[in-house]
């Protein structure tokens, strides 16, 4: 009985289905696992573009930061001289002290963001200018609130998966390997190739959909 | 008496072209897979790379900013004491020459450069951070200890991406070796195939070229994956 049926030309037909069948299903998973690949390169390059723009941003406010640092300074300095000119006793560094302090201290004081709110001023006379920093960066909070390691979280998520499916589609390309073999074949082995090629797709599918259903969790209901 | 049977000449050796291409799937489906993951790991280290260069430019900027404004900051504090000293000297000149107003101007130069300095001294971390401050008025601030303290954070991601860029040529050579390997398991498929076709002493000598492609690329792969 099991000669006529390996040499039965249904089972030729059937064979023939479940391979069709099975190199859809290879070429859907190697597609899919082509498609994560992709997302894993696609949130790479946004979180490499996300890091570009933050930390351009971050070095022009620490170069503001500095700038109105070295302003903020010359304005300290000079209101030191003014201060110690209307300590001393010479009539003329006294007068000199009231001339600067009515007109070139405010005209120092303009172009400084640093002097004109006192949430800067430390207790020592000096700046906070982490504190200034802060303000800055706060002012753009689109480029500020980028978040590089976010993008990077989502590629090693779907890079993982990626690795997961390509076990499936290897899975999946071993059954059909032995698919064909069990075409091939006309002996007695016709039904033991062709368990095991069968065998192997439905362990090749159950994983794939394992691996599917996993990730899409882990990101949130996100393909 | 009951004799084994001998199989068909077309028969012999089938099964063991048959083990030996399942054998042969079986390690082709794993160097596949790790040379996915070799693959994977390369874009990962890759990707870190390009990162921490992008953090580390940006910290050589800020720290670059930072040590402008400090050396420039200690060399007005600098010039500002020398000034007030050579006033001072000035006006001593001056006084001892009876010329009274170059004295009072030496006398307010020499104050305001004084005034400036002290507040200059107070906005330098060279005199206020007690890391680099002088410990005694002969002596120079630690400008060593602030360099190293400066470029401490660049340093440090610099070898973060400096060990990125090493894993990934490291992961980059290894999946492109796994390639290596694939393209002569396919050769070894190629020929367990013509084995099969084959029939007689043709089909035994394709079968051992096979295998001993098979046994090579086998080696190849071990050795990749151990070193």
């Amino acid at each position: 009985m099991l000669k006529r049926l390996n040499e039965s030309p249904r089972l030729d037909i059937f064979i023939a289905v479940i391979i069709a069948v099975v190199s859809a299903t290879t070429a859907f998973a190697a597609w899919r696992a082509s498609m994560v690949s992709s997302a894993a390169g696609d949130a790479i390059r946004q979180g490499l573009i996300d890091a570009v723009k933050k930390q351009t941003a971050s070095s022009e406010d620490w170069r503001r930061t500095y700038e109105e640092a070295g302003h903020a300074q010359t304005y300290a300095v000079t209101l030191a001289q003014v201060e110690a000119f209307e300590n001393s006793s010479d009539k003329a560094a006294q007068a000199q002290a009231k001339n600067m302090r009515q007109y070139l201290l405010p005209n120092l004081q303009l172009i400084v963001d640093l002097t004109k709110d006192d949430k800067y001023l430390k207790s020592d006379g000096t700046y906070d200018l982490d504190q200034r920093f802060a303000d800055l960066e706060a002012e753009a909070p689109d480029l500020a609130g980028l978040s590089p390691e976010a993008s990077f979280k989502l590629s090693d998520q779907y890079s993982s998966e990626q690795r997961w499916l390509t076990v499936g589609v290897v899975l999946l390309a071993i059954s059909l390997f032995w698919l064909a073999l069990s075409q091939l074949n006309t002996k007695r082995s016709r039904l033991a190739t062709l368990a095991i090629g069968a065998g192997i797709y439905l362990i090749g599918l159950v994983w794939f959909g394992l691996v599917e259903l996993i990730f899409l969790i882990v990101r949130g209901g996100a393909l | 008496m009951n004799e084994t049977p001998v199989p068909e000449t077309s028969e012999r050796y089938k099964t063991l072209i048959v083990v030996l291409t399942m054998i042969t799937t079986v390690i082709t489906a794993i160097v596949a897979t790790l040379q996915a993951d070799a693959n994977i790991r390369a874009n990962t280290a890759n990707r870190d790379s390009q990162y921490y260069a992008i953090l580390a430019s940006g910290e050589l900027q800020r720290s670059g900013l930072q040590s402008s404004y400090d050396l420039n900051t200690f060399a007005r504090v600098l010039l500002e004491q020398q000034t007030a000293l050579m006033m001072q000297f000035t006006s001593l000149e001056m006084q001892q020459s009876n010329d009274k107003m170059g004295t009072a101007l030496s006398n307010i130069s020499a104050l305001a450069a004084q005034a400036r300095a002290d507040k200059l001294a107070s906005f330098s971390v060279f005199y206020t951070d007690p890391r680099y401050a002088p410990k005694t008025s002969d002596e120079l601030p630690n400008a060593d200890a602030y360099l190293a303290d400066t470029s401490a954070k660049a340093n440090e991601i610099v070898s973060k991406q400096n060990a990125a860029a090493d894993d990934y040529h490291e992961w980059s050579s290894k999946a492109d070796s796994y390639v290596g390997v694939l393209t002569v398991m396919a050769i070894a498929f190629f020929l367990f195939g013509l084995a099969q076709a084959l029939t007689g002493r043709m089909r035994l000598v394709f079968a051992i070229f096979g295998a001993v492609i098979l046994f090579v690329a086998s080696g190849w792969a071990m050795l990749i994956l151990i070193v």
